[in-house]
């Protein structure tokens, strides 16, 4: 509406609004013409819905609102309603004489403003300008918030799913408390398309020495920045990192052996791939987490206690969910289609967490979050494991026993938009390896031993990147620890090659020979994960690691059991979102 | 002659054949419509012919399409309604409903009364209607029962 229109319609409006009723009954249509009248509207009457159109196409400012019936011989009233809403956008008002809450609902969720049942009475009509006013107000407000809103709409639009941005924000509420910046990191990013750090080894080498230097306890995230002295790293970046790092280094400290070796190439994939997470204590998601695994993966070097018991718990669980809402879930979960890539995703027995989900409670650090925003997995590692998709719940029951193996299975490769997963998997391979190190018997780093799924990757940290999450090649083994890599996720995730068993999550204790999970051990994966979890690939948008998480958590968890190291798997207050999740899972 | 036109109209609420509805209707009939009540009345009954002529030939047809038919039905239903045409709306509601549970048998009985509610409605406004002009558009709008 142009500005005069604007002014002289508001003059007197409602007076003088012009309507645009369709209906292609007669009788119903002069009846609701005379009763728009004497409401004093300007009418415009049209029995045919394409008539309709065109008159609306033709002058988009003709008309303030719309009327129409739905059951129209030439067109749905629906299909109507869409229309106009996308094309003209202008309020659009339902008329039927179906009173079917059925009808009801599809109107709504069309897009209609109103839905009124025949036969019309006036009082009705007398109100219906209040729908045009408010789809004015409501315009205007929203081109006020403009960007933010977009912003925030883009992160769950682009990640072509509400759910995730919302989620993630709300995850980020719920956690909100060391998350704070990087919550605040995960919405702008999401809007402003910051690009997400990847934490590789050397750069969380160079993390960790600044950490040791400052002292874990008095570690603060700008004084962290500062000494890594590292460019374009901001302090966000740092913070949220760190967080995942302390999670992991609770989750693992349950699982000394392998922990410590892995801990750095664990953690490293396990941020990478739930870099969303990082408040989520992964969700232990269907347990599968090996409790080694996880354990291994994260957080060897630090008694992983807390955090593996947190990552079993259901809550962390739940938390790694609300990383990626649902979309996301995809974190451990592996879509069986992707599996092959995944397989680290390892299926991890999250508890079920949201299916999803799972893998969103761990913390799969890295990245998660920008996993969650951007779902882009090629940037994040942590999407990886946001590319699982929620672990099947099903997945549990692998964990529970002994070796649960918490296959997380990342997709590493996952699809691309699926997740990010691929980051993911290769975290979870590390995971797994770490997990599987740890737990175990800590089996010779890399690949090789025990878990077949370590045996890759350990070997050399190197690349893949055994991080123990996603990272395929995570030697879990207590290599692992000394690197840093288990931290950070390579991008490899993606490779599966490394079948780290970064998907696979090791039992906790020992690292399931499981198929080598070497290159392609999607197979491998696949096997272990398949009791593991599965992680059904969901849209990893939100880049959950989540189902990670829950993987990890379960490794770490089952690894603590095992161990029975430290009984703190159950709470263990991930230092790192994700990571608590794995907790829960145990 | 008003006061015989109000007693029609009366009677016809009264037996049931219109309901408050068509009172709504005749609350629209003003100096600008002033024969409002008859023309949407004239325009229901063409619509409402139309489709008792489709549901005949689908029920003729014998090939007992109950969606069809009730699509149809929903529509003269609808129409009966905004007119306040109350007793061929009861009609048309036991029609749907044999219609659900898939009665042919009952769909053909109850439409026979619903099209002979629906002539005997039609003969009945259009007398009334036919006094009404007679009497004068102004007084009818207002004796309503």
């Amino acid at each position: 509406m142009t500005v005069e229109q604007d002014c002289v319609a508001l003059d007197q409006f409602p007076v003088g609004m012009r309507v645009l009723a369709v209906d292609d009954d007669q009788t119903c249509l002069r009846i609701l013409e005379s009763l728009l009248h004497r409401c004093q509207y300007h009418v415009t009457t049209t029995n045919q819905a394409q008539k309709a159109l065109e008159l609306l196409r033709e002058n988009k400012n003709k008309f303030d609102l719309v009327i129409s019936d739905v059951d129209m011989p030439d067109m749905d009233g629906f299909k109507l309603l869409e229309l106009v809403g996308l094309e003209m956008d202008l309020p659009v008002i339902m008329l039927s004489a179906h009173s079917d809450p059925k009808y009801v609902m599809k109107g709504v969720t069309h897009g209609a403003c109103d839905y009124l049942l025949k036969p019309v009475r006036i009082e009705e009509l007398k109100n219906i300008w209040q729908h045009v006013v408010r789809s004015r107000f409501d315009k205007n407000r929203g081109s006020n918030n403009g960007d933010k809103k977009d912003g925030s709409g883009n992160e769950g639009v682009a990640n072509s799913d509400q759910n995730n941005g919302r989620a993630n924000r709300k995850r980020k509420d719920q956690y909100n408390e060391d998350e704070d910046e990087e919550r605040d990191d995960n919405d702008d990013p999401s809007s402003q398309k910051k690009p997400r750090v990847v934490w590789t080894v050397e750069l969380h080498k160079k993390f960790v020495a600044a950490v040791n230097q400052l002292g874990f306890e008095k570690a603060m995230p700008k004084k962290i920045l500062d000494l890594m002295n590292v460019e374009k790293l901001t302090r966000e970046n740092v913070a949220s990192h760190l967080q995942k790092f302390r999670l992991y280094l609770k989750r693992i400290s349950g699982n000394q052996q392998a922990i410590m070796a892995n801990s750095d190439l664990h953690f490293l994939q396990m941020s990478n791939g739930l870099d969303g997470f990082h408040h989520r204590p992964i969700p232990a998601g269907s347990g599968q987490f090996h409790g080694g695994a996880a354990a291994a993966a994260g957080m060897r070097p630090f008694p992983p206690n807390g955090i593996l018991g947190r990552l079993n718990t259901p809550s962390g669980i739940g938390g790694v969910r609300s990383l990626s809402s649902s979309p996301s879930s995809g974190m451990f979960l592996q879509n069986p289609t992707d599996l092959g890539k995944f397989h680290h995703v390892s299926s991890l027995p999250l508890n079920h967490i949201d299916g999803g989900n799972i893998l969103q409670g761990l913390p799969m650090p890295l990245e998660f979050d920008q996993l969650q925003t951007n779902n882009n997995k090629s940037i994040i590692p942590g999407n990886s494991m946001a590319a699982f998709p929620s672990f099947p719940s099903t997945q549990q029951s692998s964990l529970p026993n002994n070796n649960s193996h918490l296959v997380l299975q990342g997709h590493p490769q996952a699809s691309p938009s699926a997740f990010p997963g691929h980051q993911i998997n290769k975290r979870l391979e590390h995971w797994s390896n770490a997990v599987s190190s740890s737990s175990s018997t800590l089996p010779p780093p890399p690949a090789q031993n025990s878990n077949s799924i370590m045996s890759h990757q350990f070997d050399d940290g190197s690349s893949s990147y055994s991080i123990p999450f996603c990272d395929s090649t995570i030697p879990l083994a207590p290599a692992m620890d000394t690197n840093p890599r288990a931290f950070y996720r390579t991008t490899d995730l993606d490779s599966n090659a490394n079948v780290q068993p970064g998907g696979v999550y090791y039992d906790s204790l020992q690292m399931r020979q499981s198929g080598n999970y070497g290159p392609t051990t999607d197979a491998l994966l696949s096997s272990n994960a398949k009791e593991g979890f599965i992680v059904g690939q969901q849209k990893l948008q939100s880049g959950f690691m989540g189902a990670e998480a829950g993987s990890l958590d379960d490794i770490v968890n089952s690894t603590m059991k095992q161990e029975q190291s430290q009984g703190d798997l159950s709470e263990g207050d991930l230092g790192y979102g994700g990571f608590s999740s794995l907790r829960t899972c145990l | 002659m008003q006061r015989q036109v109000a007693l029609i109209k009366k009677s016809l609420f009264d037996q049931g054949y219109l309901d408050e509805q068509f009172m709504e209707l005749e609350e629209l009939q003003d100096d600008a419509n002033p024969n409002f009540v008859e023309e949407v009345a004239t325009l229901y009954f063409k619509d409402s012919i139309r489709l008792i002529n489709s549901i005949d030939q689908a029920l003729e047809r014998g090939s007992f399409d109950f969606n069809r038919l009730d699509n149809y039905m929903h529509q003269f239903k609808g129409s009966s309604t905004s007119i306040g045409a109350s007793k061929v709306k009861t009609e048309c509601t036991m029609f749907r409903e044999y219609c659900r549970v898939g009665n042919a048998e009952g769909c053909l009985r109850i439409f026979q009364q619903v099209k002979k509610e629906h002539a005997t409605l039609r003969k009945k406004l259009e007398h009334y209607f036919q006094l009404a002009r007679q009497a004068g558009p102004k007084e009818t709008a207002r004796r309503s029962k």
